[in-house]
């Protein structure tokens, strides 16, 4: 059933909502979640979720927004968007400005 | 409530620890047991809360401990380890385990895992009011004959099942334990085998565990586990066992062990919800089901969002210009009348103070504030779409579209974000782990319309299409998601081709809700209070400063604060961009100087154009009033904005009352529209619409410039920078021929 929870994942053709995955795969939503969270604890998927995506990665609070927000969490400009599973990608290959 | 110290020093009969999924009714089940018998304080060491109480039963003292929510007990979360420890480690005399009846595959899985510690064991049903509304109907006796552990069902919030509930945990705590045993299947049972009887012939390592329990954590990898065994005597050998089994299971198996194993668990347990569940298979469509069943259809997705969109920038354009009028009329009226009253009294008329105040804050700051209305009308709408639920909606299916040029699905959040700000966009799209797809994604971003931009096409579309705005203002968000479509689409088949094929993306979208007037002033008051910031800081700084440019002549003819715009260092420097504007429609420096003060910050583009096209008149209509006759007319115009706003609603629909609005003083927009018309060889609404084009298009401001600095380095921000204007400028030269072309006056 994991296995097959991810394939259905890697095989998706662009993005799906948790339901229609559900429903191809006959699972119930909340059981595919856990599922999918499953895979996220292994590292093959990633979860975004919500505000923490857009400044993450140690920005600091004067660069959250136009330097008006004074901290991260009440950055204005974000918009709360729903959890998310997507692949991991190991296949990241580096690549320097000089290529450009 | 009582202090977690001051816990009753009474000899503890019975020990009851409660577990469960979070949102399963377990503290709610806690409190119905425990009534005001409660003690809270913290997990040692611990930030989670921790929560005991006390109850009686046939004369018998019960604690129980409600555990932290836990989906598993992989010590994966602070939350799982918490509880897994409690269980572990202090050996409750009984495992209440709180299962939310609505949601029993999931919630089984923690139970089949609470039955592998070997504890005392109820199982507890929760919600079965709100299963039972849902159509669902559970076989308690199989499932507890399956499982090989009481079941009992509960209402915990009527406290409905609580006696159910002590009575089987008392009896379970004397009751020989009879859980079934999940079969794993030969290769792994004989591997767990192997493990357990080790693990049973060393009592120093077992400590306490269940060797079975061991055995199986020891083969799926539990490091959190396998750190512990290796400081008891003998461990390492057992561990290393363990993995010397885990590896040969793996080789004959293809697979990983845990993987299995997990797999194994939720096999069984799909099985047996099959067998124990009946579902009403119409009551578990939900209405958000069917909702989205339109909502995010693969060809009226997209049709739909843009028409919610379009509705977004009808409120903002209708709704907001009453306000922007009467916003206008009061800075440029009285307020001014009043700050040139105040100047005066200090002996300072007819100074260059009086020309700073006037023309360059007033008009300068003054003529983005008058925005507001508009700004606050855009974050209400979005607010509203975003609490109701249908923002995600939106982000899904604009994903689909952004997924035909290859991005990952994760590259539509900082996209999304684009649209708030391309500053902390850009930065976002540090999440993104292909080296790649973060380069494209971060290119991408600036061709997202920023909020910033979005008084400059307001007033544009006051200016040149008043009965047309926010079909043109929708246009322009939609050019900008076009052209970085066509651009990604251009990188991708050259400087960035994809190492990896666009991959799936699955998004929990939350069920519709009512928004909330609490969420939605809270939202609305951050995002106005983060424009009023940057208009008191960074906008009334430009503004300051293009005051002095503008006061300060070119060449030796003029003095100080009292030569022509044109021929002031600001006009001189601007008209060096006039040559290369003249194609599109707007050669003239005062655009050309919008654009350049731009670059600090697009709002600046508005504040700029009040101040280079200010009428010399030195305040509004002129002439002397007094204080309580200009606040008469501020109180007038308010209650006339007031009733416009009300006029304006039908509009929404179709219905004008209003004859069409024109939310912009009707000096700065007749200076406009003479400028434009002059530039363009009468063209103006071409020259307008190319100009409102190459805003949305050039570089956001310097704040972007630099998050592309940082995050890409020089080359691909100097290539970023060439292209956007490259792009900008082809754009709005095509528009203004095609407006030409088509009649655009």
């Amino acid at each position: 059933m994991l296995r097959e929870v991810l394939q259905a994942v890697e095989a998706a053709e662009g993005p799906i909502t948790l339901n229609e995955l559900s429903s191809k795969l006959e699972l119930d939503p909340r059981v595919l979640d856990g599922m999918l969270e499953h895979w996220s604890r292994r590292g093959k998927l990633v979860v975004d979720g919500a505000r923490k995506t857009a400044c993450a990665g140690n920005v600091t609070p004067a660069r959250c927004s136009c330097g008006s927000a004074t901290d991260k969490a009440n950055c204005p400009f974000l918009i709360r968007l729903p959890k998310s599973y997507s692949i991991s990608s190991d296949s990241d290959i580096p690549i320097t400005a000089k290529e450009a | 409530m009582i202090h977690a110290d001051a816990i009753s020093a009474e000899p503890k009969v019975l020990s009851i620890a409660l577990a469960g999924n979070p949102n399963a009714g377990k503290s709610t089940l806690f409190n119905a047991l425990t009534g005001a018998r409660q003690h809270v304080g913290n997990w040692p060491g611990k930030t989670i809360e921790k929560k005991t109480g006390e109850m009686r039963r046939d004369g018998r003292l019960i604690a129980i401990t409600d555990l932290p929510g836990a989906y598993s007990l992989s010590a994966y979360s602070l939350e799982e380890i918490v509880a897994r420890d409690f269980l572990l480690h202090e050996r409750p005399d009984v495992v209440v385990v709180v299962a939310d009846a609505t949601n029993l595959e999931r919630n089984l899985y923690l139970v089949v895992q609470l039955l592998e510690l070997e504890l005392p064991t109820v199982v507890v049903l929760n919600m079965m009011d709100v299963a039972a509304e849902q159509g669902l109907q559970i076989d308690v006796d199989a499932l507890s004959l399956a499982l090989g552990a009481p079941v009992v069902t509960a209402v915990a919030r009527r406290e409905q099942g609580i006696e159910a509930i002590a009575d089987a945990a008392c009896r379970a705590s004397t009751a020989p334990f009879s859980a079934r045993r999940l079969d794993y299947g030969p290769a792994i049972e004989s591997a767990i085998n192997h493990v357990q009887v080790a693990a049973d012939g060393n009592p120093a390592v077992l400590a306490g565990y269940a060797s079975r329990w061991l055995a199986v954590r020891l083969l799926e990898g539990d490091d959190d586990l396998a750190s512990r065994i290796a400081t008891m005597p003998g461990g390492r050998s057992l561990l290393a066992l363990a993995e010397e089994r885990r590896a040969a299971v793996a080789d004959a198996l293809g697979e990983d062990v845990d993987l299995v194993m997990a797999d194994r668990r939720y096999s069984w347990i799909h099985a047996l919800t099959e067998r124990v569940l009946q579902a009403d298979s119409l009551a578990q469509v939900s209405p958000s089901d069917r909702i989205d069943r339109i909502f995010t259809h693969r060809r009226l997705g997209i049709p739909i969002f843009m028409l919610a969109m379009w509705f977004v920038f009808k409120i903002t354009t209708d709704l907001s210009a009453p306000w922007v009028d009467w916003i206008d009329g009061v800075l440029s009226g009285p307020l001014s009348r009043w700050a040139l009253a105040g100047i005066a009294s200090l002996g300072l008329s007819n100074t260059w103070v009086a020309s700073l105040v006037v023309d360059g804050v007033i008009a300068g700051v003054g003529g983005v504030l008058a925005f507001i209305p508009v700004l606050l009308s855009l974050y209400l709408a979005l607010a509203v779409l975003e609490d109701s639920g249908y923002m995600a909606r939106g982000a899904f299916v604009m994903d689909r579209l952004m997924s035909r040029i290859g991005l990952r699905g994760r590259s539509f959040l900082p996209l999304m974000v684009g649209f708030g700000c391309s500053v902390p966009a850009i930065y976002a799209t540090r999440t993104l782990t292909n080296e790649r797809d973060r380069i494209l994604t971060a290119l991408l971003v600036p061709f997202m319309s920023c909020g910033a931009r979005l008084p400059v096409y307001v007033l544009f579309a006051a200016i040149f299409f008043p009965r047309f705005s926010s079909v043109v203002i929708m246009g322009l968000y939609l050019l900008g998601i076009f052209i970085a479509i066509v651009v990604g689409l251009m990188l991708r088949r050259s400087l960035l081709p994809s190492t990896a094929p666009a991959a799936g993306l699955v998004m929990e979208l939350p069920p519709y809700r009512l928004p909330t007037v609490r969420s939605i002033r809270y939202q609305m008051w951050l995002r106005t209070r983060a424009f009023l910031q940057h208009a008191a800081s960074l906008i009334l700084f430009t503004s300051m400063l293009i005051w002095l440019l503008t006061a300060i002549p070119a060449g030796r003819g003029g003095a100080f604060g009292d030569v022509p715009m044109g021929d002031s260092v600001f006009g001189r420097l601007s008209s060096i961009l006039t040559p290369a504007l003249r194609p599109l429609g707007f050669g003239s420096w005062e655009s050309g100087g919008a654009l350049i003060s731009g670059l600090v910050a697009k709002e600046v583009v508005v504040s700029t154009m009040a101040q280079t096209y200010a009428t010399t008149g030195p305040v509004g209509d002129g002439g002397a009033t007094s204080f309580a006759a200009d606040m008469r007319e501020i109180i007038a115009s308010f209650g006339r904005a007031v009733v416009d706003t009300f006029r304006a609603v039908p509009g929404l629909v179709g219905i004008n009352l209003n004859g069409g609005g024109d939310e912009t003083s009707p000096d700065l927009a007749g200076a406009i529209r003479a400028s434009f018309a002059a530039s363009s060889g009468g063209h103006a609404a071409a020259a307008g619409l190319a100009f409102m084009v190459f805003v949305l298009l050039y570089t956001p401001c310097m704040a972007t410039i630099a998050a592309e600095r940082h995050e890409l380095g020089a080359r691909w921000t100097w290539l970023s920078l060439g292209g956007q204007l490259i792009i900008a400028w082809v754009a709005a030269f095509l528009v203004f021929r095609l407006g030409v072309l088509v009649g655009g006056g």
